[in-house]
């Protein structure tokens, strides 16, 4: 099992394009959009200046990339590929190669929360509490997790070749529309009610409570665990139900 | 372990009791009952759509079976491959890409419970000039290999095979059963299937022939040459006959007649010849040669495709001109195997 996640490390750690969209992309936008911490400007509708408010959605879409897209594409095409198959012939159990997608995605989503706080202090002026860059790496980085389960449902809901397009459907729509690029506040009223039911906001929104020194709002916590306990379950029945004919 | 007593008293191998597994309308294994006990070599053969890969799926518990038991030593096939005494190569099976052939090999031993070392297992498949190369930048024949590597990590006490040799030429085919006669030779459980039939020939020391999702056959290669019609006659006849007379020699399994050409299968070849000659004719070139599996195998699929049954209709094998009675595809067969024969 550690053997298997060490390799898909090794394996994602080699793939530069993985890299560049999951390290180094989140943090590029940032240095571009997240604007400067004088000024004072808020941003529309939050207590937030504008790099505290980016820092957290880049660092949050980083992490979100990392478990998203990377991971459900290769799980459809492992799937048809019969590495999925392969694996069910070695004493690894039935789940170990699901748990041992998420366990690397997890650690993958790491570097690029560090890589976007590291430019925001560094470069940005992002100055926080020692117990909020803690709170936050923790927030953001459990968060990630159940974006990891809907990418494992994805990976076995979708064929290798449709993998792509759907995937980045989902990863593009709730990242905008969750306001990861832009507050939300900027969209007209029908959108912003929809937005806040979409996991995605409230994952941003846990890391931006944090930063006004407070603790994430029990509504996003409660939404995220419901989304968690939906995309799980999606993710263990669909695997179910693909290895009853793999 | 090495006493014929403890050999008696261990749970089969692979038991397998009125096994049945259907795809949608179409019966893929049908009331399969088969026993392999430790130490054999057996071969596993049936046109193409036979249930050869669908029996594999079952017995390595890749499928469940919709009716009857699967038991590999006397255990559920998921807890005999996670106790590491099953090794198993598909066709089916996918190889992690990105990653180089140690690095694949080196996880492979790492799931096993009883792994041999790597270095080992890589000389072993003979990959070790290529362990540094990445999957997926290999030929075909590279990659059986790994996935031979894969199946044998560890000292399993089963090693499953389905087309091991596909894509090897002949140097590596024979360099591998090479190794695959090491394995049994140690004590191993070995089952293969093949479309080669010359290997199952020459390694197998049981043979299974599958059709329609049911066993056919079951013995040596030669009890199943023996079976199918031991000999083929052939000789020209020059002056005029009655095909009806030659229909009637004794002992005949199989009559076709091309011209002034005929070839006959015969359970007692000595029997039919005396009996030729008693019609008076006088057979020229005449050529009584042993029967190859291959034809024996073609003679018994041939006999058990029974055209009333109706319950293969539809499978993949029919169609694929495999399975086909018309004498223009068994005579390919035959010329087919008879070059073999030549070239070896």
């Amino acid at each position: 099992m550690n053997t298997l996640v060490k390799l898909e490390l090794v394996r994602a750690l080699r793939n530069k394009k993985y890299l560049f969209f999951t390290v180094i992309y989140p943090a590029a936008l940032f240095l571009m959009i997240g604007g400067t911490q004088n000024g004072d400007v808020k941003v529309y509708g939050t207590q937030l200046g504008l790099p505290a408010f980016y820092m957290v959605a880049m660092a949050s879409f980083g992490a979100l990339t990392a478990v998203l897209v990377g991971q459900s594409e290769q799980i459809a095409k492992e799937r048809e590929k019969g590495w999925v198959r392969q694996l069910r012939l070695t004493a690894l159990p039935g789940h170990g190669y699901v748990l041992g997608k998420i366990a690397s995605a997890a650690l993958l989503s790491l570097p690029s929360i560090v890589v976007v706080f590291g430019v925001a202090a560094g470069v940005k002026g992002v100055r926080l509490e020692a117990w909020q860059w803690a709170a936050l790496t923790g927030a953001i980085w459990a968060g990630s997790l159940v974006f990891a389960a809907l990418g494992v449902a994805l990976g076995y809901l979708v064929s290798g070749d449709t993998a792509r397009p759907v995937v980045m459907i989902v990863y593009f729509g709730l990242s905008i529309l969750g306001g990861l690029w832009m507050p939300t506040t900027v969209y007209p009223d029908w959108l912003q009610r929809i937005a806040e039911w979409l996991p995605t906001h409230a994952y941003a929104g846990l890391g931006q409570a944090i930063e006004l020194g407070g603790s994430p709002h029990a509504k996003d916590v409660l939404l995220l665990a419901g989304y968690f306990l939906v995309f799980a379950g999606g993710a263990a029945w669909l695997y179910r139900k693909d290895t009853l004919k793999a | 372990m090495t006493t014929t007593s403890a050999k008696t008293a261990a749970p089969a191998v692979v038991s397998f009791e009125n096994v049945t597994k259907d795809y949608g309308q179409v019966r893929a294994v049908d009331g399969l009952t088969l026993t392999l006990r430790p130490g054999e070599t057996v071969a596993l053969l049936g046109p193409n759509g036979a249930g050869k890969s669908s029996t594999l799926d079952l017995l390595l518990g890749l499928r469940p079976p919709d009716s009857g038991s699967v038991r590999l030593f006397g255990t559920t096939p998921r807890e005999a491959i996670a106790a590491g005494r099953v090794g198993a190569m598909l066709q089916s099976g996918g190889l992690m890409e990105g990653v180089t052939v140690r690095e694949l090999v080196t996880l492979g031993c790492a799931l096993h419970p009883k792994a041999h070392p790597v270095d080992e297992v890589l000389a072993r498949a003979g990959i070790s000039g290529i362990a540094d190369r990445k999957i997926g930048k290999l030929s075909g024949g590279q990659e059986q290999r790994v996935r031979f590597a894969l199946a044998t990590a560890g000292s399993n006490d089963l090693i499953v095979l389905d087309e091991p040799t596909t894509g090897m030429d002949v140097t590596a085919r024979q360099a591998f059963w090479a190794t695959m006669r090491e394995q049994a030779d140690q004590g191993r459980t070995v089952l293969f299937a093949t479309h080669y039939l010359e290997e199952a020939d020459a390694i197998a020391d049981r043979v299974l022939v599958l059709d329609r999702g049911r066993l056919l056959a079951d013995g040596s290669a030669a009890e199943i040459k023996a079976r199918a019609g031991a000999r083929r006659i052939s000789f020209d006849l020059t002056e005029p006959y009655d095909e009806e007379r030659l229909r009637a020699l004794p002992h005949l399994t199989r009559l076709d007649v091309r011209g002034n050409t005929v070839r006959l299968q015969s359970r007692d070849a000595d029997a039919t010849v005396h009996a030729l000659y008693g019609l008076g004719l006088y057979p020229r070139n005449l050529e009584v040669a042993g029967l190859g599996l291959e034809q024996a195998f073609v003679a018994l699929t041939e006999a058990g495709a029974d055209p009333g049954a109706g319950t293969g209709t539809g499978t993949e094998g029919t169609g694929a001109g495999g399975t086909g009675t018309d004498g223009a595809g068994t005579d390919a067969v035959a010329a087919r195997t008879e070059a073999e024969e030549a070239a070896l």
